[in-house]
């Protein structure tokens, strides 16, 4: 019968294209061309398309503007992440198995339904030189600040990245407690094992799987606090949050698409890297 | 779990609400295609056939024209105001020759409020008779030998209303006329005896309406609706849905008429002209407003006579400000062998509205019957679009080769356009008569051989100030050192005015900001400014302050100001510049002193894409820019770069023959009057002097606003300020 | 000790109680302030909004609640319903073909082996990684090719192929038993049936959590819509005022923002239990 034909190798492999064929083109067409075409755009001159070699990817690694923005999207990517997952692990630790748990995980889910533009709103009324939080500190007796205007910029955004992701963390590490089952616990604490035990012991290792899956999601959603940033600072905000994004976005406005697609395919090939490694480092355990 | 039912219903509304849009948005897609469609066949297709504009020529020089009909004996008569005094004119030719019927009697040529002119000839008039609460209004009739009585009828007194004045008159037929007075009642009135025949009510006065007569039809326009009339029997009738419709979109009815005795219509919108067979299903535009001088937006149309099907008059009003306002008529004759729409599609960009680039618009448009010229302006101001994303999709369409062809340049990274290739070379375009041009001005931009962008108008940064505070010629040192001098303005205001004569000077060769200077401008200006006023109180609006010299001279002359700075040409009153000078003590004026000596302000900057479709086209707009007729039209961009035009802008040439003297409250009175030629030989002496251009650059302007804002207000040094600017810059910069 | 574990508890809960409460506080505020009246405001905002001395202060809630802004923006603003149409054609139009694109795809990852699939799904990770402005140019070059550039298709399409769904959904179709899938094949289940009958029920916790990440997404759309359509009848809402500085109009801005959040914290209330299932089951594996 067909049936039994389909189940030979050749047939699962023409059946698994079938099912990704449709987004595939979709994919195909929609993102992967257009970076093919920003790939060839990387070895051309930004308006006359001649050939220029090697010299954009030269010139952008010689840029002073692009390795500030390098710096700050690494800074902001490796003090972000670190302090969002751990954060968050550890609300997700106290969270579970409490029955309150719930209400509170929703709370912190809140941040995440807010349209940007609602946010940046916020961040002015909060953040202005005569704003909301300059009201309180001056309640507190402290001086306040132009905090858009100053270092004060960078941690701001930190800290409304982790404003905004907390809740989602949070239920991303709540999934990886849950799936530790109760009864290795049992058995730790029959053993004579305390709670801080338990949870470096058996916690910690069990939740190391889910790290991948966070990381990468945490990453993902550290792009989209350029929307905010952008929004409130414009394009030339405080040079301690002048993002990979800023510059792309000033690049091109002013029309250096040789720039522009050269670093396009770097950070391509820098996020592939890390992928990469991210998916080594979690297949070693 | 008690909730699960809950969510469960609205996983199941959402995936409903799913499919149920995108099935919406899939038809939606389909209409939207075909239509798509139907507009592709119109340009393959070529239709033939459109109406072409020409202006008729006018015995004298109206100021405006009240009505205009056709005579039984294929005259036509128009009534109109030229030189202050009212006339009736009748041509016989089309407008070949012109011959005056009478003027109108002398006890009525004062205060004339409307006019309208009957299908038989006669002319009706109402006018305003004595003042204030007694202020009455008038009616008379002339007959066609000139002849002229009262008509005897007088608007009721409205309760609510001090007086109630008229606000239209028209006639229905030869015998009829059709009064609106300030409450909204219309009153149809026996032109002989001034009975009324029968009154016109719609509800409330709130709604304006208007009202049109085609033969005995009368069509009543308010905002929201449109009325017919049957004016013999007082019957109402339904123009038909298609025309309110069609309203919606093409906007008011500016001026109607009829061949048909009222069965149809034809109408004027500030979109074109329109014809509509009452009751019909369509409404058909048969002129294209964006062709011709219909749809520019400083022409009204009052009246309009169809002559035939494919001829038609059309007495307009143009409020160009140069010229005063100016009526004329114009005559429309269809041509069967131009194409329905001009082959050519030239765009022109811009991200702010200007009236002078849209004025040359419909100039070019009318010389041009083989281009449309589309305009944009990309910020409007009603959406949150913003410079950066304006530029953005500016961008993207020169890169995907449907960029405008002509870019307005103000606002924009000229010299970033002009590196990277954008911008073509216009060396060629204005190599003609170069002498007649103030040349440093227009080559503002010019970069080696190229020159990639031109000003077609230039603002100069001017201080206007008694000798105690400003000499001119005087360096920013001298000028700055006078502490207190700028004292009582608003630090932004400072700022943003003084920026021009001195930010010139900052870049330095290397493309970086040099620092010592940004620091050097703040300091001078904090020592001019003095010590910020206790407990100043921060402007109540956060919108940015102008840069007029201008605004500046009521604080001038009220003493709380010392000097007045600012740009000086947007508001070209030179007159009113000259008056205020002569007021102050040892006042003069000229260029602002700053950091770059002979600084102007390039505007209006133009520039053609490398990437347009029509190059030549965008050529030929570009020296239609500089051409005399162009540079003297005064519409708040600038100066213009032409000499001669440059000159009647500010010698004051329409006050010829007119002296008069006007009175202001501070004491000070101006004339009215041509400038003497010293006082021009200044003006244009300062002209023929400035040298550098102002730099024009958004991103570090606005930097500097932000910042020395600060310094001033006592709140950082000026060393950290311009550290702060140069870091932020040499970034950008950088870039 | 275990009265100190006891006060050590309550302090941690309390502290866990404060954080949330901050985490919802934008959002009582914004709401707040979309009831305060104009002048409620300026008294308020004065200072950062319309540049007053002093500083800008914030009650909890309204002294004088009004329905002014909501009024301004529901009924004198037709060109509102204009854009909140658009949006909500956008955002289904876009998750309608992630529906049926992305759940295809992630069980064809998910249950099928073929060549290349460890490359695939690779590079739909990283195109998923890729910020917009990367390919922002050739995505305009190439919808205008396809003549879909100024119409609702030019943010629509794009959406409905973005891999992120795809990410998400894979690991629940993965961790759809093997054994259940197996049975069902002995049972003669063909291979369309396996999937509409075992995927998409199984996977619906999943499906649902990258369909409401998804809205989150493509409701407060920016770049897109303002890059790709220029007919400003067919922007969606989230471009609507992106300009905050805006004087005297602050009561509108908060209005319309709370408009425009309303349904997107709706879609989350809904689906907040799917979606934090849906994140879950994601982490659980792998």
């Amino acid at each position: 019968m067909m049936n039994q034909k389909m189940k030979t190798r050749g047939g699962k492999d023409l059946r698994g294209l079938l099912w990704i064929l449709p987004s595939f083109l979709g994919v195909s067409v929609l993102y992967l061309l257009p970076y093919l075409d920003v790939f060839r755009r990387s070895f051309t001159g930004a308006v006359d398309e001649q050939f220029a070699g090697l010299n954009n990817y030269r010139n952008v690694l010689g840029n002073t503007a692009f390795l500030l923005a390098l710096k700050n999207t690494l800074r902001f990517t490796l003090v972000c992440i670190p302090i969002l997952i751990l954060a968050s692990l550890l609300c997700a630790v106290l969270l579970s198995g409490s029955k309150y748990g719930g209400m509170i995980k929703s709370a912190f889910l809140m941040p995440m339904a807010l349209p940007a533009v609602s946010v940046a709103l916020l961040w002015r009324l909060l953040f202005h030189s005569q704003g909301l939080a300059n009201q309180w500190m001056g309640r507190f007796g402290m001086e306040g600040s132009d905090w858009m205007d100053t270092g004060k910029a960078f941690w701001i955004l930190v800290a409304s990245y982790i404003w905004r992701n907390l809740g989602y963390d949070i239920i991303l590490w709540m999934a990886g407690l849950s799936g530790i089952s109760e009864s290795i616990y049992e058995a730790a604490r029959v053993d004579g094992a305390g709670e801080w035990q338990c949870f470096l012991r058996i916690t910690l290792p069990n939740l190391k799987s889910s790290l991948y899956t966070i990381t990468v999601l945490s990453f993902l959603n550290s792009f989209k606090v350029f929307r905010e940033a952008y929004l409130v600072a414009g394009n030339y905000p405080h040079e301690s949050i002048y993002m990979m994004q800023h510059l792309f976005n000033n690049w091109f406005q002013s029309f250096s698409f040789d720039k522009l697609s050269a670093a396009a395919v770097m950070e391509g090939g820098v996020l592939l890297f890390a992928i990469l490694l991210l998916q080594k480092v979690w297949r070693m355990d | 779990m008690k909730y699960k039912g809950f969510h469960r219903m609205i996983c199941i509304l959402l995936s409903a609400a799913l499919v149920f849009t995108s099935l919406a948005g899939c038809e939606k897609k389909g209409t939207s295609g075909s239509s798509g469609g139907a507009g592709g066949d119109d340009s393959g297709g070529r239709a033939m056939g459109r109406y072409m504009e020409e202006e008729l020529s006018l015995p004298a020089e109206f100021s405006s024209i009240y009505d205009m009909k056709k005579l039984e004996d294929g005259s036509i008569r128009i009534a109109g105001c030229s030189e202050d005094r009212e006339s009736v004119w009748e041509t016989k030719d089309l407008g070949i020759s012109w011959e005056k019927v009478y003027d109108f009697p002398e006890e009525l040529q004062d205060d004339v409020r409307d006019t309208a002119v009957s299908s038989g000839g006669r002319v009706a008039c109402v006018y305003d008779e004595g003042s204030d609460a007694d202020m009455k209004e008038i009616f008379y009739l002339m007959e066609p030998d000139g002849s002229f009585g009262r008509i005897p009828f007088e608007l009721p007194q409205a309760e609510e209303l001090y007086v109630n004045l008229v606000r239209q008159i028209l006639f229905v037929g030869n015998d009829r006329l059709l009064i609106c007075d300030d409450q909204g009642i219309f009153y149809l009135v026996n032109a002989a005896d001034g009975s009324v025949v029968r009154t016109f009510e719609f509800g409330n006065s709130e709604n304006m309406y208007a009202a049109f007569a085609m033969g005995k039809m009368l069509l009543f326009q308010s905002i929201s609706e449109v009325l017919l009339y049957d004016s013999e029997t007082g019957e109402q009738q339904s123009p038909g849905e298609a025309m309110q419709n069609g309203l919606a979109e093409s906007g008011m009815i500016r001026a109607a008429d009829t061949l048909d005795a009222g069965e149809s219509i034809y109408y004027v919108t500030e979109q074109g002209m329109y014809h509509y067979r009452f009751g019909g299903s369509v409404v058909e535009q048969l002129i294209d407003g964006e062709l011709n001088s219909l749809g520019s937006f400083s022409v009204d149309v009052g009246s309009l006579l169809m002559l035939d099907e494919r001829n038609l008059l059309a007495a307009k009003r143009d409020g160009n400000e140069e010229a005063g306002a100016r009526a004329g008529i114009l005559k429309f004759a269809y041509s069967e062998d131009t194409p329905a729409k001009p082959d050519k599609e030239l765009k022109v960009y811009s991200l702010y509205e200007d009236n002078s680039i849209r004025q040359a618009v419909g100039g070019f448009q009318k010389e041009h019957a083989d281009v449309y010229v589309h305009y944009e302006a990309a910020l409007s101001g009603e959406d949150g679009m913003t410079v950066s994303d304006a530029l953005k999709t500016l961008t993207t369409e020169i890169m995907a080769g449907k960029g405008p062809d002509v870019l307005v340049l103000d606002g924009m990274p000229v010299e970033t356009y002009a590196e990277k290739g954008i911008l073509r070379d216009l060396s060629s375009v204005i190599e003609e008569n170069k002498e007649e041009y103030f040349e440093d001005v227009r080559n503002a931009y010019r970069n080696k051989e190229e020159l990639c962008a031109v000003p077609t108008r230039f603002l100069i940064p001017m201080v206007q100030a008694g000798s105690a505070y400003y000499v001119p010629g005087e360096d920013f040192d001298t000028f700055t050192k006078r502490v207190g001098a700028l004292e009582n303005m608003e630090p932004e205001e400072v700022i943003s005015r003084f920026w021009y004569s001195s930010s010139a000077a900052w870049k330095k060769e290397d493309k970086t900001l040099d620092e010592s200077r940004v620091q050097e401008f703040f300091e001078g200006l904090k020592r001019a400014y003095g010590d910020p006023p206790e407990g100043a109180e921060k402007k109540e609006d956060s919108a940015l302050p102008g840069t007029d010299i201008m605004q500046g001279d009521f604080r001038l002359l009220a003493g709380t100001w010392n000097i007045s700075a600012g740009l000086f040409g947007s508001n070209p009153d030179y007159k009113f510049l000259l008056a205020v000078t002569e007021h102050l003590d040892g006042g003069d004026f000229g260029c602002m002193p700053g950091q770059a000596e002979h600084v102007f302000v390039p505007s209006v900057t133009v520039g053609i894409s490398s990437k347009g479709s029509q190059p030549e086209a965008a050529e030929q707009f570009v020296r239609y820019l500089f051409s005399g007729e162009m540079q003297k039209i005064s519409q708040g961009s600038g100066l213009p770069v032409q000499k001669e035009a440059f000159r009647s802008v500010i010698d004051g040439h329409q006050y010829e023959g007119n002296t008069s003297w006007v009175d202001l409250e501070e004491g000070i009175r101006f004339e009215l009057a041509p400038r003497t030629e010293e006082e021009i030989q200044k003006l244009m002496g300062l002209a023929e002097s400035l040298k550098t251009p102002a730099l024009q650059d958004e991103v570090i302007k606005e930097a500097v606003l932000e910042q020395g804002e600060k310094v001033l207000r006592g709140e950082t040094e000026p060393e950290e300020v311009a550290a702060a600017v140069a870091q932020k810059m040499n970034l950008y910069l950088a870039e | 000790m275990n009265f100190r574990l006891h006060l050590g508890r309550k302090a941690v809960w309390s502290l866990l109680i404060v954080l949330a409460l901050l985490a919802v506080y934008p959002v009582i505020f914004l709401s707040a302030g979309s009831l305060m009246g104009a002048d409620e405001l300026e008294d308020c905002l004065g200072a950062v909004v319309s540049g007053t001395e002093g500083y800008a202060s914030f009650p909890v809630l309204p002294k004088y609640p009004t329905l002014q802004h909501f009024a301004e923006v529901l009924l004198d603003s037709p060109e509102f319903f204009v854009m909140f149409w658009n949006s909500i054609l956008i955002t289904f139009g876009v998750l309608g073909g992630q529906f049926v694109a992305g759940t295809m795809a992630a069980w064809g990852f998910a249950r099928y082996e073929f060549p290349c699939k460890r490359g695939i799904f690779l590079l739909y990770i990283v195109l998923m990684l890729l910020p917009f402005q990367v390919l922002m140019l050739s995505d305009y070059l190439l919808l205008d090719r396809l003549r879909l550039l100024d119409s609702l298709w030019a943010v629509i399409l794009p959406g409905m192929f973005s891999t992120f769904p795809v990410f998400i959904m894979y690991r629940f179709f993965a961790e759809i038993p093997d054994s259940l899938i197996e049975s069902a094949r002995l049972d003669g289940a063909r291979e369309w049936q396996l999937f509409w009958y075992i995927a998409l029920p199984m996977g619906s916790s999943g499906i649902i959590a990258a369909l409401v990440l998804g809205f989150l997404e493509y409701w407060s759309l920016i770049e897109q819509p303002l890059t790709f359509i220029k007919d400003k009848s067919r922007l969606p809402l989230s471009v609507f005022l992106p300009d905050l500085t805006m004087t005297g109009k602050a009561g509108f801005l908060f209005a319309v923002s709370v408009v425009t959040f309303l349904p997107a914290i709706m879609v989350f209330m809904g689906g907040r239990d799917y979606l934090e299932q849906g994140i879950m089951a994601g982490a659980v594996k792998e």
